[in-house]
């Protein structure tokens, strides 16, 4: 495409949707003049399974499942999510337990998705070895997820009404002594890549996003605590009682790859003190609501209670019947604000269930950060955003 | 606690509050503009969040739009409803965080937004036919592309 003023020629390259560093199916169209990015134009689509729509025909407890399959790597914090919503629709009570163990399976699974982010953003600009290392404590992670909830990534544990079922002490001992450990291996990532001079020049001062940009393409979560923003969920509006924890809002200083780097790195250390914090106040007790028009009565129970084997029936066969109205709960996933909007007409399925994911508006910014720099940046700045494009499609 | 703060900014009957507490205004279409530049300024929740459509089939207007804004200062959610029976006006020029949502609702639901910059669809190719989370369209089987039955889609 020549124009006659300038006789500049720009050269329009696909980037994606087969491409190893969009982290799945991004399609990026970009316009080059030299190698300089005048125009990027992200095409999604390529992995939409029409998940909102399944919801429709779901029951609220087989959702759950879709929930996982969204954003794969935090299984545990969607399936939060879509529990919360749903509980404000039943407005009932969750043991304390079960809130506890939430905030610890919670920063478990958003250890795990830094872990991956590091490991795959250093993988993105060429140091393969911080991959390796980050992978070896997610395995361990995935092998808690395992030894919960009997899978490591579609976990399905969190349900509307608690857990799934119990977590055992010896469990909570292992993770217990995993994070004593994970400062040290934070420790080990930060000295491959913080100080490291090829990594700095490869994201220092690229990628720039004002705070004000951010605020209008509704990016949330580290995407924009890099820019400065300190907007996190579990701060502002806490939701299972993280306003009784002590942990910091990390932010950036001027909103490049680096900072959200740095703000990332500065959050798995925030979620070791979380988890830290959880697992000494961990209380005993039931993890299930005692409601028994969400959570199903203890086996024990259907043999010496007529009640009981009703609810059993009336659960197992119309599912949770929530009040007709509508819930929206946002909370902070590994990636941003994520909320389920579900509409309820007081039957067993939901006539509607939205899911606002963090990582659909945070690729709204990715034009922002791309234009004008390096067509080699670009695979920092997706990287940056740390899109997950099975919720971005969804 | 926000509740109580809009009842003085709008007509009481145009409040309702749903069972998470996010108080929500009701406009008609014609007054949705008008209302968000007030939500976002006056009233201070500048953060645009989210908007979805939920389809209510027996209602006359059968599309509900739904808008979803955060005040950074009150740490507050708010929530502003419409109906529309297919068109709307877009949010896009003044707030550029609505884009890929209003190209979203375009393109699963079938609502046009009048004066967005780039209103095509975002999730299915170009040349599907329908819009599937409209409750008029059955919940079915997509038919695989085998060469026998090759259908060509538009680029995408």
């Amino acid at each position: 495409m020549a124009t006659t003023e300038d006789r500049r020629e720009l050269l329009t390259v696909n980037m994606g949707p087969q491409h190893p560093s969009t982290h799945g199916v991004l399609r990026l169209e970009l316009k080059l003049d030299g190698e300089v990015v005048v125009n990027c134009r992200p095409i999604i689509g390529y992995l939409h399974t029409g998940i909102e729509k399944t919801f429709e025909a779901k029951t609220y407890v087989q959702g759950v499942v879709l929930t996982d399959r969204m954003d794969y790597l935090n299984p545990l914090g969607n399936n939060l999510a879509f529990a919360l919503s749903v509980e404000k629709l039943c407005g009932c009570e969750i043991p304390g337990r079960a809130t506890v163990l939430r905030v610890i399976l919670a920063e478990l699974t958003r250890l795990s998705s830094h872990l991956m982010f590091i490991g795959s953003m250093a993988l993105d600009l060429g140091a393969s070895s911080p991959f390796l290392y980050c992978f070896r404590e997610r395995e361990k992670i995935l092998d808690f997820f395992e030894g919960i909830s009997g899978a490591r990534m579609m976990t399905s544990f969190i349900r509307p009404g608690g857990l799934a079922h119990n977590v055992e002490q010896a469990m909570a001992d292992r993770i217990s002594a995993f994070v004593e450990a994970m400062p040290g291996f934070i420790d080990t990532y930060e000295e491959l890549l913080t100080g490291n001079p090829i990594f700095k020049e490869r994201t220092e001062g690229i990628g720039m996003l004002t705070a004000d940009d951010a605020l209008a393409l509704a990016v949330t979560g580290p995407t924009l605590r890099g820019s400065g923003v300190a907007l996190d969920m579990r701060k502002t509006n806490p939701y299972c009682g993280y306003e009784a924890y002590d942990f910091e809002v990390p932010t950036g200083r001027v909103g490049d790859c680096f900072d959200r780097y740095l703000v990332r790195v500065a959050e798995m250390r925030e979620s070791v003190k979380l988890i830290r914090q959880a697992l000494d106040r961990l209380p005993g007790g039931p993890v299930q609501t005692s409601d028994r028009k969400v959570m199903p009565p203890p086996r024990e129970e259907l043999a010496k209670s007529m009640e009981a084997v009703i609810h059993h029936f009336k659960l197992w066969t119309e599912g949770i019947r929530p009040a007709p109205g509508e819930a929206y709960v946002g909370i902070e996933s590994p990636r941003g604000e994520i909320g389920f909007y579900v509409v309820s007409d007081g039957s067993g399925r939901p006539i509607r269930v939205h899911e606002r994911a963090p990582s659909f508006a945070n690729l709204q910014a990715l034009p922002r950060m791309t234009e004008g720099g390096l067509v080699a940046d670009v695979v920092a700045c997706i990287a940056s955003i740390d899109p997950i494009m099975g919720e971005v499609d969804r | 606690m926000a509740v109580d703060s809009l009842e003085g900014v709008f007509a009481p009957e145009r409040i309702t509050a749903t069972a998470d507490g996010i108080p929500t205004v009701g406009v008609p279409l014609a007054e949705l503009l008008e209302t968000i530049e007030r939500v976002r300024g006056e009233l201070g929740y500048s953060r645009f969040v989210d908007l979805t459509a939920v389809d209510r089939l027996r209602r006359e207007e059968r599309f509900e739009l739904v808008y979803l804004f955060y005040s950074m200062t009150q740490k507050a959610w708010l929530r502003v409803k419409t109906a529309t029976d297919g068109e709307a006006p877009s949010l896009t020029p003044s707030v550029a965080g609505a884009n890929w949502y209003e190209r979203e609702v375009f393109d699963l639901f079938g609502i046009s937004f009048e004066g967005h910059p780039d209103l095509r669809r975002i999730m299915l190719p170009d040349a599907w036919q329908g819009h599937p989370l409209r409750r008029t369209e059955p919940l079915g089987s997509e038919p695989v592309d085998f060469t026998v039955t090759r259908r060509v889609y538009g680029n995408d």
